[in-house]
């Protein structure tokens, strides 16, 4: 080998280890910056788990007590029990399944009579759309009163009534996109094979636009899970959800309840979480569906 | 064979008798009111708590049952008068603010009606009167009882005030003895000497003293206690606000100047932040409610449960004479609604909850942040022996009491109060100097009178000021220039 080629060698090997080490550090870097993400994200909610787990003697050691000496489920069987958090609980569950549900049946139509049609003009796309951006706190006091009158305070179809209405801009809005997205032809050829409209929509559309239907229901069941001002002025003591128990353990102080208190947190984020965790699959490829047109 | 069956049926009944007879029938008697469910309405869970404690007793002696419901503190005020201007109520025992009496007295059923019929006995002579002339009226009848006595005290470390050097120290800087302040002047002067250095003998970087200012009615409440102390008032007699006057930018130029002397964080600092640093020794001294108290004393979780000293907030020297004026907040109160369906057995209930041994009993619990308001309480021989020091710190509750001043008792308290906090944390925060922004205060006070009827507020205030004015709480304009 020429002294050249050899010198040619060396550098391209050096190029090649510089290179390496400098992929390296980008990498650790990057590593570093997301583990340090994942502890300031997560920490707090590591610290709420454990505090749920942890007895009264480990709140205030010193140095911090980062896994409870005795774990244990006791918080949790109080909440259940002495805070009828069981109750709240399948309240949340029930409203927010039905909510999630209502909306999809009532969205599905209207943003596949928008989306084929132009349904309404643009008006109907443009008005759901201002809908959806009207504070919750505008509407509180004449729904309060409606409801009253109605007879719909503290019943779950009151909320549930309540939380489709809401939710159904955003729901149209986002299905509309999906629709639009979907290839209309593979619809004539099902009506060319005989299906009907609702057929096809049913057999054909629906399953292919799947992955949005799951991120309009997941954003529709957090948004519900997750709602705090309609909840706490329309229920009354039977029909209260779990996000009114958490803030009445963390509004005004905990005094010495801090157990109960974070109880009721990992169990008002819980299914949240896990409904997101499940569904991430489609969320992302829902999200990629709906992002090519407006 | 019909012998034998009579005699089988006597057998049957006298076992029957023996087994559901005379026991139940007794029970019976002291349960009246069997079968009765009470539904209550609180702001906490701590609250729900606080009743649980004396449920079963409630149920053995009367017979009735207490379904809670928990409305967030946030919310409380907002959801419960919705439910009561509707006409209705869901609930028949409700908790409330004596702050907010005006807002919801006209719902409340007086109490009077009821003490004759059901030979009610509410021990009147064992409250303090501030609670009775301020807190449990409206229209001149008793309508409501209160449930937690919601004050301000101070609490301190020993160690920071008899460690022989930092008394050396405190008099080589400052001039005097270092001994817990009694004035706003040595309180700043304490914070700043002890900020930044471990004064509990350790290396640690310790605090100068501790606070609550977030500017949800916490910076309003640490505010006011030297706005009363230098001559202040909430309006003039034709209701005119006050909180802009020397007296009240004092109060506030004097926090700001000392908010490096408070851990970082105090903006946000809402009521058990603070005292959790007083417990784990990080703060030397603090003012905040009484409940803090019982953490103080909980050696389980109070590195200060054998150091800790109790007193009344500080003041102002006024012409050689201490001036001390510590918050009476909105607490709780329990009445019974007007349109209860069950007024009786609620009035039982209200009657139970507040006498002085299930009360003894909420307030001692040191689960609860309820705090003592009986004068019993503060003289129960059990209470005075429940933790180290618990008679110091029952005997400066009572003190407290002869010195407390009300929020603005008028209708729309919330709001008054909830404006001015904000603006009080906006110059706590730098945002605003202490003169703009109590000046922004003032105006947006205005604007709240006058949307509730000047004429109506201004009437409702003379009323209140005349109150306070028999408990010594008048404006002094002159005091804000003399205050040492």
């Amino acid at each position: 080998m020429s002294v050249a080629a050899r010198e040619t060698a060396l550098v391209t090997a050096r190029r090649t280890n510089r290179y390496r080490a400098q992929r390296w550090a980008a990498d650790g870097l990057t590593y570093l910056g997301l583990a340090a993400a994942l502890v300031f994200f997560l920490g707090p909610f590591f610290w709420i788990v454990t505090t749920s787990l942890k007895g009264n003697e480990d709140y205030f050691s010193f140095p911090p007590a980062w896994i409870p000496s005795s774990p244990s489920l006791a918080h949790y069987g109080r909440l259940f029990t002495r805070s009828s958090g069981l109750r709240y609980f399948g309240n949340s569950l029930l409203v927010s399944t039905l909510s999630m549900l209502a909306a999809l049946v009532v969205s599905l139509p209207t943003a596949y009579s928008i989306a084929r049609w132009r349904f309404g003009g643009g008006l109907l796309s443009t008005v759901l759309l201002v809908l959806r951006m009207l504070p919750a706190i505008a509407l509180i006091i004449p729904v309060y009163l409606m409801y009253k009158t109605l007879g719909l305070t503290n019943s779950y179809l009151g909320l549930i009534i309540i939380y489709t209405v809401v939710y159904i801009p955003f729901a149209v809005w986002l299905l509309v996109g999906f629709l639009r997205d979907f290839p209309v032809e593979i619809e004539e050829a099902a009506l060319i094979d005989g299906c009907s409209r609702l057929g096809a929509l049913l057999r054909v559309v629906v399953p292919i636009i799947a992955p949005g239907l799951a991120v309009v229901a997941l954003f529709a069941f957090i948004a519900t899970w997750n709602e705090f001002l309609f909840a706490v002025v329309l229920t009354g003591i039977e029909t209260k959800t779990m996000m009114v128990l958490v803030t009445s353990f963390t509004s005004g102080g905990t005094d010495m309840f801090y157990g109960e208190a974070s109880a009721s947190v990992v169990l008002g984020v819980l299914p949240a979480f896990l409904v997101a965790f499940l569904l991430q699959r489609y969320l992302v490829k829902g999200l990629a569906l709906g992002g090519t047109k407006g | 064979m019909k012998a034998l069956a009579v005699a089988a049926l006597a057998v049957i009944g006298v076992i029957v008798v023996i087994e559901v007879g005379p026991g139940d029938r007794a029970l019976g008697a002291a349960r009246p009111y069997e079968g009765t469910t009470v539904r209550a309405v609180v702001n906490a869970e701590y609250v729900k708590y606080s009743l649980s404690l004396i449920e079963n007793d409630l149920y053995d002696k009367l017979g009735i049952k207490l379904e809670t419901e928990v409305i967030p503190l946030d919310a409380f005020v907002a959801k419960t008068l919705l439910e009561f201007n509707g006409g209705r109520s869901p609930w028949d025992l409700i908790m409330f603010g004596g702050t907010f009496m005006p807002d919801y007295g006209r719902h409340f059923e007086p109490l009077e009606n009821w003490v004759g019929k059901l030979k009610l006995d509410f021990y009147l002579d064992d409250i303090p009167d501030v609670y009775k002339k301020l807190f449990l009226k409206y229209n001149g009848k008793l309508v409501g009882m209160p449930y937690d006595g919601d004050v301000h005290m101070m609490f301190w470390n020993k160690v920071a005030f008899e460690r022989p050097d930092n008394r050396k120290r405190f008099k080589a800087k400052y001039g005097y003895e270092l001994a817990p302040p009694r004035t706003f002047r040595q309180w700043d002067d304490q914070a700043e000497f002890f900020h930044g250095w471990g004064w509990d003998g350790s290396d640690n970087k310790l605090f100068g003293a501790g606070a609550s200012y977030k500017g949800n009615l916490y910076s309003y409440y640490w505010w006011r206690q030297r706005l009363f102390a230098y001559g202040g008032q909430y309006f003039d007699a034709d209701m005119k606000p006050l909180i802009n006057s020397p007296a009240a930018v004092r109060a506030l130029e004097e926090m700001v100047r000392t908010m490096p002397y408070y851990p970082p964080g105090v903006l946000l600092f809402e009521s058990e932040e603070p005292k959790t640093m007083l417990v784990k020794g990080e703060v030397p001294m603090l003012y905040s409610w009484t409940s803090t108290g019982k953490r103080v004393g909980n050696p389980a979780e109070s590195v200060i449960a054998t150091k800790a000293g109790f007193g009344v907030v500080p003041g102002a020297e006024i012409d050689g004479k201490l001036v001390q004026r510590p918050a009476l907040t909105p607490g709780r109160g329990m009445a019974v609604s007007a349109y209860s369906q069950k007024k009786e057995a609620t009035m039982k209930v209200l009657e139970f909850i507040s006498n002085p041994d299930q009360s003894l009993k909420i307030v001692m619990d040191p689960k609860t942040i309820m705090d003592p308001w009986r004068l019993s309480h503060f003289r129960s021989e059990k209470f005075r022996k429940a933790f180290p020091g618990a008679d110091e710190y029952l005997d400066a509750i009572e003190k407290t009491f002869l010195h407390v001043v009300p929020d603005p008792i008028l209708p729309g308290a919330n709001e008054y109060m909830r404006k001015l906090s904000f603006e009080l944390t906006e110059a706590l925060a730098k945002r605003k100097s202490p003169k703009e922004a109590l000046d922004t205060a003032a105006v947006e006070w205005d604007k709240i009178t006058d949307r509730r009827g000047r004429d109506k507020q201004k009437a409702l205030w003379g009323e209140k000021m005349g109150e306070m004015k028999q408990l010594g709480i008048e404006y002094r304009p002159d005091w804000a220039a003399k205050a040492k």
